[in-house]
């Protein structure tokens, strides 16, 4: 479970951080002014919360409780 | 499992509040609602009350102490985290005392770079907002906000507060005030093999991605400099591994200095030995060596076959209105680079010499931010503007003192909650789960 929790936050942040970097920010190599802006609003904050996201994914490895089985 | 000290009392003076501590922070609390002060007259009466003007029609810089010390900064976080990250990568037994010490410092330098880029903006709130909202990530500028102010400052923050959760689990186990708090930062840590296993690998991991992201991150920033074709003095491929480099020197000077006074007001040492100093000595040794290679380097590009305006710039810093700032980093870089060699070399290392060493290293740094940030505005004009000038009002350098205060306020709060020194494994006793 711990395994599971870690590596979903590392792949989901990773992929949130990849999605808002690649598709949802500014389009790449367009330097018109109207291209100037990201194609959707707050596609910065979305990259910082996958950073957070996967950063966040050691904190959930060491601290999540075992389980009484385990 | 469970684990205390064997020493009564709590290690290296946390909880300890004595009289010169308190001197310190009431004084350190004083400079802070100064700066607060300055601040909040910037705000309410605009950047007027600063020395920063327009560039070319307004005869001044729009950069001026604030991002020098944003620079500066975010230079000494990188060898904190440097630092922390090769001790727990490579298994450093020896300079783990630093280990905390310099997460601590990392994070500390990065929220008081965050805060020196909020009080170079007019409108701090706006330019918050915006930044998250519009920001380009192909900039340099959204890069060194992404990845050293959210990825990297947020790694390190991890970093430090899963490294601190035993040393608290230890703490926890006598009946002080503390108690609660360390039993919460503990979170539940029993010191079990597991956990120190599961610690071992969640270190390891973090160190490994936090190295390439600083070096990005420096990079990064040096970048906001050096990819600007139209700044004379600013456009230079040497910028970014220069930036990486002096923020080393800036970085490893400081913990000099940090670990000394550690050393003398906590009753660190025994395990801040003269090893661990000379150790850092010798680093610092070999980055001081790189980076006056390379500002010789660029100062023979600057002045050997670079086109006018380059030149004018590189002949402000020598003979014109920067030349003191100039040649007093160069000093203050060139000395230690001495006295570290002669250490080297006899092999004798004298603390007194290494924290001089520190401090003339970070004085260095500024001095060399605020000439990367500031002669190539006032003198660096492509257009027919005449050379402007730029003087820091009373309002920047008490908001600039007030993010220094602040940062060694927290850091000497810090240091009475959580060890500063991580505890070693001797001063530990495994007690029965029952315990």
């Amino acid at each position: 479970m711990r395994r599971w929790w870690t590596w979903g936050m590392v792949i989901a942040g990773g992929a949130l951080m990849t999605i808002s970097y690649f598709f949802l920010a500014a389009p790449w190599g367009e330097d018109t002014v109207a291209n100037s802006d990201p194609r959707l609003e707050f596609a910065p904050l979305l990259f910082v919360i996958g950073v957070i996201v996967a950063f966040s994914a050691a904190v959930v490895y060491e601290l999540m409780p075992d389980r009484t089985d385990e | 499992m469970a684990v205390r000290t064997t020493t009564p009392g709590l290690p290296y003076g946390v909880g300890r509040l004595t009289t010169a501590w308190k001197a310190f922070v009431a004084i350190a609390a004083a400079v802070v609602a100064l700066g607060l002060y300055a601040f909040l007259r910037e705000v309410t009466q605009g950047m007027r009350v600063t020395g920063l003007r327009n560039l070319g029609t307004g005869g001044g810089a729009t950069w001026g102490l604030y991002i020098t010390f944003v620079v500066y900064f975010i230079g000494v976080s990188f060898a904190g985290i440097t630092i922390a990250a090769l001790i727990r990568l490579f298994d450093l037994r020896h300079l783990r005392p630093l280990a905390r010490m310099a997460e601590v410092l990392t994070v500390v330098a990065l929220v008081l770079g965050a805060f020196a880029i909020v009080v170079d903006l007019g409108q701090p709130v706006r330019g918050v907002i915006n930044l998250f909202r519009y920001a380009r990530p192909q900039s340099p500028f959204f890069g060194t906000f992404a990845l050293v102010l959210a990825g990297y400052f947020f790694a390190s923050l991890v970093y430090l507060y899963l490294g601190s959760r035993r040393d608290a689990a230890t703490m926890a186990r006598e009946p002080t005030r503390l108690q609660g708090l360390h039993r919460f930062v503990a979170a539940g840590y029993g010191d079990t093999p597991a956990e120190r296993e599961r610690h071992r690998r969640a270190s390891f991991w973090l160190a490994l991605a936090i190295l390439p992201l600083l070096v990005i991150a420096h990079s990064t920033l040096g970048f906001v400099f050096g990819l600007q074709i139209g700044r004379p003095g600013w456009y230079s491929a040497l910028q970014a591994p220069g930036f990486v480099v002096l923020a080393g020197v800036s970085g490893i000077g400081l913990l000099i200095v940090l670990a000394a006074i550690v050393r003398r007001t906590c009753g660190g040492e025994d395990c801040l030995t003269e090893r661990v100093f000379a150790w850092l000595g010798r680093f610092l040794l070999v980055l001081l060596l790189v980076y006056v290679y390379f500002l010789a380097t660029e100062l023979l590009t600057g002045t050997y076959a670079a086109g006018e305006r380059e030149v004018d710039v590189t002949r402000q810093l020598l003979t014109g209105d920067y030349a003191w700032i100039f040649w007093a980093s160069v000093a203050l870089l060139v000395l230690p680079l001495g006295v570290l060699a002669w250490q080297a070399l006899s092999r004798r290392w004298s603390i007194g010499l290494l924290v001089a060493s520190g401090v003339a290293v970070n004085l260095a740094a500024i001095g060399k931010r605020y000439l990367i940030a500031v002669p190539s505005q006032t003198h660096g004009q492509l257009l027919p503007y005449e050379a402007g000038s730029y003087a820091p009002t009373w309002i920047e350098y008490a908001v600039v003192a007030g993010l220094l205060a602040l940062g060694a306020l927290v850091i000497a709060l810090f240091m009475k909650f959580i060890p500063i020194i991580e505890l070693p494994d001797e001063s530990r006793e495994e007690v029965t789960a029952d315990a």
